[in-house]
């Protein structure tokens, strides 16, 4: 069980980096308290998790025959990853840390699902662009109702509060239930938990980094994004939820930074505003590129640090 | 709509009407000062007491915006709501000011109004009670329903220019009479501050059109 730290460290920097994601916006608003939105998130995260994780962890599963020891070595190599793009100030992807350093096992392996690893670099690829297109059609439909239901400005304001908690709570389901295979997928690989407990694990630890650690996140993150009004706001959160969780039902963990960045694209192409700088599209690209080539690189050589023996001279 | 979670709201929605009420109650005693003294010749009866009634409202009228503040820095409202209701109020404010103002100038200056002025001065306190009287309905739309907001405005607009063109009409009169020029100053700033009752009541007109604005998509 001590194997599972490396994971268990994993999921919780995911809880403690993504519930701003779909909490952020709402929290450094002061729309939601930031309790009411850890207390739902981390629910919705463990239900997401435990009913829906299962797909995203076969796909993982599958992607290479792995190891204990690998199966360690592959969590470490991720959250150094996360922790180094972190620190470089690059939206980093926990989804594409943990499958280039499962792509570096595989390479040491000369083991690879070739078909598995094209599906994930598809949805990868796909996560924006669906989070943009689902962003652009539901800020017609909704806001068509919207405009048709003519509410006074503090039905208005009631309305918009109730669908952001619904929509975050809906996102932090999608984000557990998605994003749990990247927390200890590679440990049911490996043989050491089926995955019930793989989900219920990486659930809880996400749930733990949301409580412990997502507060100065989401109020920082959240602030960080562009200035949206609330009705754009609440598209961002539930086209989101939605990308995520079809990728759910794909079975492909994806990241929900670029399903963020997708939505705020999609609500600029509405508006005809750029919602998104330059320099953010430079980073994004950047992290989607150097993000699992550097989680590769750290996989094959924790590896092979480890695999080092001292031969004393004869 | 969801009333039984949110009771801050709600009563910050009783508060805005509550204000609305106390203001109307202002413009009331105002006109009745005014026509206790400045528009029935110099009669000045209860002329006073009108100014404390007004000067009462006033103060209510504060209370009210202070206590709607302090709901709003305990967290009622999305951000976004919350901007918009404090700088409405903040600027509805102005009006009752604006009365209490003119009253004070008429009573520390002890103006009296030519003969030959009286009916263009109370065209334009007419006409600009009656924006502020349409200025409410406006308010009283975007916090119950939405519909007619911008109907209003367009009236208070046309209004506010009626006001503007009473308002030369009688500047001129005032600088072609022979008063000593000391009270025609003194008149013609009571002309202006009149006026600004008007320009006040079409410059919240138009921040209500574009809250209401704002809310569609």
């Amino acid at each position: 069980m001590f194997s599972l730290l490396g994971g268990i460290f994993l999921g919780w920097s995911l809880g403690a980096n993504d519930a701003s994601n779909v909490f952020g916006t709402a929290v450094s608003s002061k729309m939601v308290k930031f309790w009411t939105a850890a207390l739902l998130a981390s629910t919705f995260v463990v239900i997401g998790a435990i009913l829906s994780g299962q797909a995203g962890i076969e796909t993982l599963k599958g992607l290479t025959s792995i190891s204990l020891k690998q199966a360690v070595i592959s969590s470490v190599a991720a959250a150094i990853t996360v922790t180094i793009m972190t620190f470089l100030g690059l939206p980093v992807s926990t989804s594409q840390s943990v499958v280039g350093s499962i792509l570096g096992i595989g390479i040491l392996n000369n083991q690879l699902n070739m078909a598995g690893l094209g599906k994930v670099v598809a949805c990868w690829i796909g996560t924006p662009i669906g989070a943009a297109i689902i962003s652009v059609l539901l800020y017609y439909g909704l806001g068509r109702l919207y405009n048709r239901a003519a509410l006074n400005l503090f039905e208005s304001d009631a309305l918009i509060r109730i669908l952001m908690i619904v929509a975050g709570s809906y996102g932090a389901y999608a984000l557990g239930a998605n994003n749990v295979a990247n927390v200890t997928a590679v440990f049911v690989g490996a043989g050491l938990i089926n995955v019930f407990y793989a989900a219920l694990i990486g659930g809880l630890s996400i749930a733990l980094g949301i409580l412990t650690y997502s507060k100065p996140v989401m109020e920082t993150v959240g602030k960080k994004l562009v200035r949206l009004d609330p009705f754009s706001a609440l598209i961002v959160v539930l086209s989101l939820a939605l990308t995520v969780h079809f990728y759910t039902l794909v079975g492909v963990p994806v990241s929900t930074s670029q399903a963020v960045i997708g939505g705020v694209l999609g609500i600029g192409l509405v508006k005809g505003v750029n919602t998104v700088s330059r320099l953010t599209l430079r980073n994004i690209l950047l992290a989607w590129l150097l993000t699992p080539v550097v989680a590769c690189f750290f996989s094959i050589t924790i590896n092979f640090v480890i695999h080092l023996h001292y031969i004393p001279a004869q | 709509m969801f009333k039984f979670i949110f009771k801050k709201e709600q009563r910050i929605q009783k508060l805005i009407f509550e204000y609305l009420d106390t203001m109307k109650l202002c413009q009331d005693s105002f006109l009745k000062a005014l026509q206790a003294c400045l528009l029935n010749g110099s009669l000045c009866e209860n002329f006073d007491f009108f100014i404390k009634q007004t000067h009462k409202f006033e103060s209510k009228a504060d209370d009210i915006n202070d206590e709607i503040n302090n709901l709003m820095y305990g967290k009622a409202l999305i951000p976004d709501s919350r901007g918009d209701i404090l700088g409405l109020l903040g600027a509805m404010d102005e009006i009752p000011d604006l009365f209490e103002r003119i009253l004070y100038m008429i009573q520390t200056q002890r103006l009296t109004v030519p003969e030959y002025l009286i009916d263009d001065i109370r065209d334009l306190v007419r006409i600009s009670l009656e924006c502020c009287d349409l200025l409410a309905r406006q308010a009283t739309a975007l916090f119950k329903k939405t519909e007619g907001i911008r109907a209003l405005l367009n009236t208070i607009d046309t209004n506010e220019s009626h006001c503007d063109h009473i308002e030369r009409r009688i500047i001129t009169k005032i600088f072609e009479s022979d008063m000593e020029p000391l009270q025609k100053l003194q008149i013609k700033d009571l002309i202006i501050e009149i006026g600004d009752i008007s320009d006040e009541a079409d410059k919240v007109s138009r921040r209500i059109n574009i809250i209401s604005m704002k809310r569609r998509i």
